[in-house]
């Protein structure tokens, strides 16, 4: 069921960038379409979306404006939906792929799964579960929705809090600071995992709901002490005082049995080891 | 808990009954990638189709069977049918003469369906059936069966089932949500989908075709009017078109009454409720007596024009099937108009009906239209074929012996056969050599 061509709507960003490498090392025919192209915020935006889609693409959403911390990116997060939905509602695509996030869940005391009711408690997360809904409601193709948690990866452009912010620190020779003892245990994916699960849903059109996550929780000093081990530089993991309360409570975990069940051939590559190898690549 | 997301890539769909619909909906189905397995009892049948010859004229039909390749399994093994995720019920319901359907042969299908099926498997009866019948089926429990309403259309069957303008699904309940494999089947289609109690699906297929006859009954009184008013049809309906109450496509189209047999049975389907539940079908029964009268127009024009006055002519008849790219002769006008002038000599070319599908003890069929014509002292042109377009009236003219053309569906140009010295006779306009003046 390869699709004959697949448009990624964000073709250049971090998640679009890594899954465009993905599909073309398949030699699957992919368009990635980028902002230069196509500014989702401009006006006519669908117009020329929707001239570029064929009847039977697969079509991935992987453009938005991320993460949502302000009423005015919500505000522009909801044009740019309006304008692929718009796109997207007539061109008869065979198989569209909405890239949400975890964010739509709230936390819960035991493991998330896709059947945890959404409940956001971020803008970020009522941004994504509002785009999820407009794509349920008004795309009639086999729709898949995925929800990715915390993503790595050498492209990160946004530096956060975690694995990408420690590789940095330590590639520049600075010591990586933790806030507290870094004791919050978080599940991390690497973008390549994403990339691949993706790969897989497009070419079995997988249809339905799923979480990206690893299954398993680290501690972000385990990550610290990870990349500062790998890195050539010597660099010192620190706790900073923390300020305010913890994140989720310090603790998100994912039970991942949806996606043993859909690809039980898959396996996630091993956080710690990723982290560290991908620290030792990027110096070298 | 149960995984959320599922590959239509692993979902197998069969299909019980290699009818027109089983094997334009199997086609289609392949078509999306989903693998396919096509059961009849009929084992000469299943040869065919597995080497890639169906039985039916559609077009796109071989060309799509030939891309599907091995997705598209055939068997006359109903075991095989326990492969399946999905299996639709894909017979046809036999209609008597009176268009009342014998749901008799359906029930003993679905029950060996049923008993074949795998644990999880979903039925889905595709074939039409009468309100009440779903919700009456045991074999299956309700949380996995289902009724969903076709829409093919003879002739443009293909291009129906891959684009359809939306499902129709009848459910046990329709506030629960469809069965996930079932739901990633149908939205491999990207038309909306429309869920509704059992009750409401049948009665909403008989529905819509009840909004075709009467569009359909609408255009054959008024073309009745227009053939002897002097009013012309043709220049009416785009102006009725432009009516967004009645819409760009409306079935405006004069005809020889309602062919085909499905609408005849939804019709009798209505009648029989409304005697059983007291209810008004004087409009249903209005319908009838129009669609008969229209049937006979070509019988009573050719008798007018020329049989009275010479039973003894050769009358030329293009085409023999109910309608234009399909070999159906069910409920055909063209069979009607034959089997109605019993005494008469016909020569009959069809694209693909046989003349020897026809019982009539005068009639000789021919290869090719023109051949039809030697000698023809009049020509009846009763199915829609487009190759008969491209035949010119001059060479028309030129062939047959007598002048007298009788043209229902205007495939030829009526001021051009006017020109060529023919008696040109059509549907709806007032260029009928027989029309009056007012």
């Amino acid at each position: 069921m390869a699709p004959a061509r697949v448009v990624v709507i964000g073709g250049s960003g971090f998640v679009g960038g890594a899954l465009c490498r993905r599909i073309a090392r398949a030699q699957i025919p992919v368009l990635a379409i980028t902002r230069q192209q196509i500014d989702l915020l401009a006006d006519g935006a669908e117009k020329q979306l929707r001239a570029i889609l064929q009847p039977g693409d697969a079509v991935v959403a992987a453009a938005a404006r991320a993460p949502c911390r302000s009423l005015d990116m919500l505000v522009e997060n909801v044009k740019m939906t309006r304008a692929m939905v718009a796109a997207l509602k007539d061109a008869a695509p065979s198989h569209v792929i909405n890239i949400s996030s975890d964010a739509v869940y709230a936390d819960e005391p035991v493991p998330i799964d896709e059947e945890t009711p959404t409940a956001p408690g971020t803008l970020h997360g009522a941004m994504h579960l509002a785009r999820e809904i407009a794509f349920r409601s008004d795309i009639s193709a086999p729709l898949t929705i995925v929800r990715p948690t915390l993503l790595y990866g050498l492209e990160d452009p946004h530096n956060g809090y975690g694995p990408n912010r420690f590789r940095r620190l330590a590639a520049a020779g600075e010591n990586i600071a933790v806030f507290g003892a870094g004791e919050e245990r978080r599940d991390h994916v690497w973008i390549d995992d994403l990339a691949e699960i993706l790969f897989r849903i497009l070419t079995r059109r997988s249809i339905g709901v799923l979480n990206v996550a690893t299954g398993e929780v680290h501690s972000f000093r385990a990550l610290a002490e990870a990349v500062a081990g790998a890195s050539r530089r010597k660099v010192a993991v620190e706790e900073t005082p923390r300020v305010g309360p913890m994140p989720h409570n310090g603790y998100r975990p994912f039970d991942i049995e949806a996606t043993r069940a859909a690809f039980p051939d898959f396996a996630y590559a091993p956080t710690i080891a990723t982290v560290a190898k991908l620290q030792t690549f990027a110096e070298q | 808990m149960t995984s959320t997301i599922k590959h239509a890539s692993d979902i197998i769909v069969g299909f019980a009954g290699m009818t027109h619909l089983g094997i334009v909906s199997a086609a289609s189905v392949a078509a999306k990638g989903f693998k396919t397995i096509g059961y009849d009892s009929d084992s000469q049948l299943v040869g065919r189709l597995s080497a890639g010859q169906p039985p039916i004229e559609e077009p796109d039909l071989d060309e799509l069977l030939r891309a599907n390749g091995a997705r598209q399994a055939f068997t006359n093994d109903l075991s095989r049918l326990a492969e399946c995720d999905i299996v639709y019920i894909s017979y046809d319901v036999p209609t008597d003469d009176r268009g009342q359907s014998d749901l008799s042969p359906i029930v003993g299908i679905i029950e060996a369906v049923a008993k074949a099926l795998r644990p999880d498997g979903i039925l889905v009866i595709l074939c039409q059936v009468p309100p009440g019948f779903t919700r009456g089926v045991r074999a299956v429990p309700p949380e996995r069966l289902y009724y969903q309403v076709e829409t093919l259309v003879f002739g443009r069957a293909m291009a129906r089932a891959l684009h359809p303008e939306r499902t129709i699904i009848g459910c046990a309940d329709p506030d629960a949500p469809l069965e996930p494999r079932y739901e990633a089947l149908l939205s491999a289609f990207g038309c909306p989908l429309i869920p509704m109690s059992y009750e409401s699906a049948e009665l909403c297929k008989i529905a819509i075709n009840c909004c075709l006859v009467s569009s359909i009954s609408v255009a054959n009184t008024l073309a009745e009017l227009c053939e002897n008013i002097g009013a012309e049809w043709s220049e009416i309906v785009p102006a009725l078109k432009l009516d967004a109450r009645i819409g760009p496509s409306a079935y405006l189209s004069p005809g020889l009454g309602i062919a085909g047999g499905n609408l005849e049975r939804d019709l009798a389907t209505v009648i029989a409720l409304s005697e059983r539940f007291e209810t008004d079908a004087g409009i249903v029964r209005a319908w009838i007596d129009n669609s008969r009268r229209r049937r006979d127009w070509v019988r009573r024009t050719i008798m007018t024009a020329l049989l009275r006055e010479k039973p003894e002519a050769t009358i030329a008849v293009w085409g023999l099937a109910y309608k234009e790219n399909t070999h159906s002769v069910k409920n055909s006008p063209s069979v009607a108009t034959i089997m109605g002038l019993p005494e008469t000599r016909f020569v009959a070319h069809d694209p693909v009906v046989r003349a020897s599908a026809i019982s009539h003890a005068r009639l000789t069929g021919v290869d090719s239209p023109l051949a039809a014509l030697e000698g023809a002292d009049a020509l009846m042109i009763l199915t829609p074929w487009p190759a008969y377009r491209r035949v010119g009236v001059e060479e028309i003219a030129r062939t047959m012996r007598g002048r007298i053309v009788i043209d229902p569906y205007r495939l030829l140009d009526p001021r051009a056969a006017a020109a060529a010295g023919l008696d040109y006779y059509t549907l709806g306009s007032r260029h009928n050599p027989s029309a009056g003046i007012l």
